[in-house]
């Protein structure tokens, strides 16, 4: 596999990796499912992991980088986890609205243990890593465009984070916008 | 608060589009570390896990 492929194929990994977070952010706005504590985190677990992806295609594929999306998919895995336990038993209720039958937080444990089998896989081919072949310095546009909205999404969960919960913890089942609550 | 973990992983995208690595993996590190501690400070509820 060349550089550019991986590159390609990262970006491909990381529209995947926003198309998660967007959805999330669409579950929130449109259908005003405000999400818990443990959901904030595990956008942040997104974001954690995706980083690993978006070095790769800013700095180029390299065996460090996929680590770093190992292990941030490996934390935000361990955080829906938790959140799946706290509810596994029936008749302890859930958190939030369902999507094809599953929670968010099992969408996102499912998300979560992808990236680790995917980012397994794209280390499996060495030649990506190797200096021989030049990889083009400029970012074309797909690999751009995931960059931008991956930075744009990360942004726009920090006002939304901190229009939720102000400059605290946030509550366990928030009811409403804490600081657009205040004016 | 809880915006922290968000706020480091954008400054570490920042210094990775700006090339500069150490930098940016230094701010992952402490937005894991952020995110982790959040995580510990909501860790309130028991798990009912007993059949």
């Amino acid at each position: 596999m060349s550089a550019d492929l991986s590159r390609l194929l990262n970006a491909v990994g990381l529209l995947a990796i926003s198309t998660v977070l967007a959805l999330a952010f669409a579950d929130q706005l449109w259908f005003r499912d405000l999400p818990c504590p443990l959901c904030i985190l595990q956008r942040a677990g997104f974001f954690a992991a995706g980083f690993g992806v978006a070095l790769n295609l800013i700095l180029g594929p390299k065996p460090s980088h996929y680590g770093i999306a190992i292990i941030g998919a490996i934390a935000g895995g361990a955080i829906s986890m938790r959140q799946i336990l706290l509810h596994i038993i029936p008749g302890t209720g859930h958190y939030g609205n369902d999507v094809f039958g599953l929670h968010l937080y099992t969408w996102a444990f499912i998300a979560f243990a992808a990236i680790v089998v995917g980012c397994a896989i794209m280390l499996l081919d060495d030649r990506q890593f190797s200096r021989a072949e030049p990889m083009s310095v400029r970012l074309k546009a797909l690999p751009l465009s995931a960059l931008l909205l991956f930075m744009t999404l990360a942004i726009a969960n920090i006002f939304s984070t901190v229009a939720l919960c102000g400059a605290g913890l946030c509550p366990d089942a928030p009811k409403d916008y804490m600081l657009l609550d205040g004016m | 608060m809880m915006s922290l973990p968000f706020v480091l992983f954008a400054c570490a995208i920042g210094a990775a589009w700006m090339r500069h690595r150490g930098v940016s993996m230094g701010f992952w590190a402490l937005g894991l570390v952020a995110m982790l501690v959040l995580f510990r400070l909501h860790f309130t509820e028991v798990l009912m896990i007993q059949l």
